[in-house]
């Protein structure tokens, strides 16, 4: 919004609601001056009957009566002025709306002349569930070729895996040492010397066959 | 012409107000520069309270805001003009402004004792703020108003701007057109209406 582009934003409608409202608020200052004089008259009246003058502050109550027939006729001139100039407003309200509403109803025909109009998008829906259907098919045919045997270590697998997730229960590890009887570690001492005579004599055999090759 | 609305509260003097030196500006610089600050925010708060826009040297000086009765003390005129020149000056913070009948600022300063001087408790530029704030809270972008309305209307009475003197609100709305935000305009006719945008 620059300088230069603002000076057109006022069309001739705002000046003349302006001229409206500056009659308005002239109305105004004109009420207010006419109020300052009744006051000022009621104050003669009061005076004047202080004197004793009574025709005197019968004047000035006359006039103040009379100013304050102004006030009122002013009064209903300032509504008629506030309701024209609020219908004024309105009118350019409604103008906006209209302009709003043809400027949619615009864009929505252009979409529609883009669809291509009812046949058109029938005519695409139709295919759509041609598409729909045939694709249906192939999924059950492709569905059907899996074998039992597929099935069966399918169902294996998942069975698996729920175990997996759910967790296997093991025993308890032991917590004490083996206690033993002189004869179970004479027998033990007895078995580790023959597993280690048998080892050494594996290894040796092993370390003899590159040899022989 | 200070245009005075009687507010319903009674304005709160600061602690200083009732300090007899307050009232003679002092020589030595350290506390002269104190005293033109103190005295800087005192004026300004008075006149926001008050609703005071502008004043009349010559006239405020027997108001209650030079002119401490329950002391029997009262600033000098070359004292409160030496506070208001220091407040128009860059260094405080220009909030005042000599108002000068032929245009020329620099001879305001000199025009005389009976000087008006524009107290900016808002500045101009901050006054455009205040408005285009009220215009947008109050929906009225777009919609033609005239000046009388802005300050007099029944829209705007509490406002800090109600009342406002006809010739700051114009330096106000300048800002606003100036920022583009506003557009002032006259049918021909006598009154000036502004639009905003």
């Amino acid at each position: 919004m620059g300088n230069s582009s603002s000076s057109n934003k006022i069309s001739a409608q705002d000046k003349a609601i302006l001229d409206m409202k500056n009659q308005r608020d002239k109305l105004r200052q004109y009420q207010k001056r006419i109020t300052v004089l009744t006051n000022h008259e009621k104050a003669i009246a009061k005076e004047c009957l202080a004197k004793g003058d009574t025709n005197r502050a019968k004047l000035a109550l006359r006039r103040k009566k009379y100013q304050e027939g102004l006030i009122q006729k002013t009064d209903a001139q300032l509504a008629q002025l506030e309701q024209l100039s609020s219908d004024v407003e309105f009118a350019l309200v409604q103008k906006d709306v209209l302009y709003g509403l043809q400027q949619g109803t615009a864009v929505l025909k252009e979409i529609h002349k883009e669809m291509g109009g009812i046949e058109n998008v029938e005519k695409l829906l139709g295919e759509n569930a041609e598409a729909r259907a045939y694709q249906e098919e192939i999924s059950e045919l492709l569905a059907n070729k899996m074998s039992n045997q597929d099935e069966d270590e399918v169902e294996d697998e998942l069975e698996a895996l729920e175990q997996e997730v759910n967790g296997v229960t093991l025993p308890d590890p032991p917590v004490k040492q083996p206690e033993f009887t002189p004869e179970q570690k004479a027998k033990i001492s007895r078995d580790r010397a023959q597993r280690r005579a048998q080892e050494r004599a594996a290894e040796q055999e092993q370390t003899a066959e590159p040899m022989l090759a | 012409m200070a245009t005075t609305t009687e507010p319903p509260t009674a304005f709160q003097f600061p602690p200083h107000y009732s300090f007899p030196p307050f009232f003679t500006l002092q020589p030595v610089a350290t506390t002269r520069s104190s005293q033109l600050q103190s005295w800087s925010t005192f004026i300004q708060s008075y006149c926001r309270h008050h609703h005071i826009f502008s004043l009349s040297l010559i006239d405020a000086l027997s108001t209650p805001l030079f002119h401490n009765t329950t002391l029997s003390r009262q600033l000098s005129l070359r004292d409160a003009k030496a506070i208001l020149t220091w407040m128009a000056s860059p260094e405080g913070g220009s909030r005042a402004e000599f108002i000068s009948s032929t245009g020329n600022k620099k001879k305001a300063v000199d025009e005389g004792e009976g000087g008006r001087v524009w107290i900016y408790w808002r500045r101009p530029e901050e006054w455009a703020a205040q408005l285009e704030e009220w215009v947008d809270r109050t929906g009225q972008k777009g919609v033609v108003l005239t000046l009388y309305e802005i300050v007099e209307g029944e829209a705007s009475v509490r406002e800090e701007f109600a009342g406002m003197d006809m010739e700051l609100l114009r330096m106000s709305l300048g800002v606003c057109v100036k920022r583009g935000r506003a557009q002032i305009f006259s049918s021909g006719g006598e009154g000036e209406g502004i639009k905003f945008f």
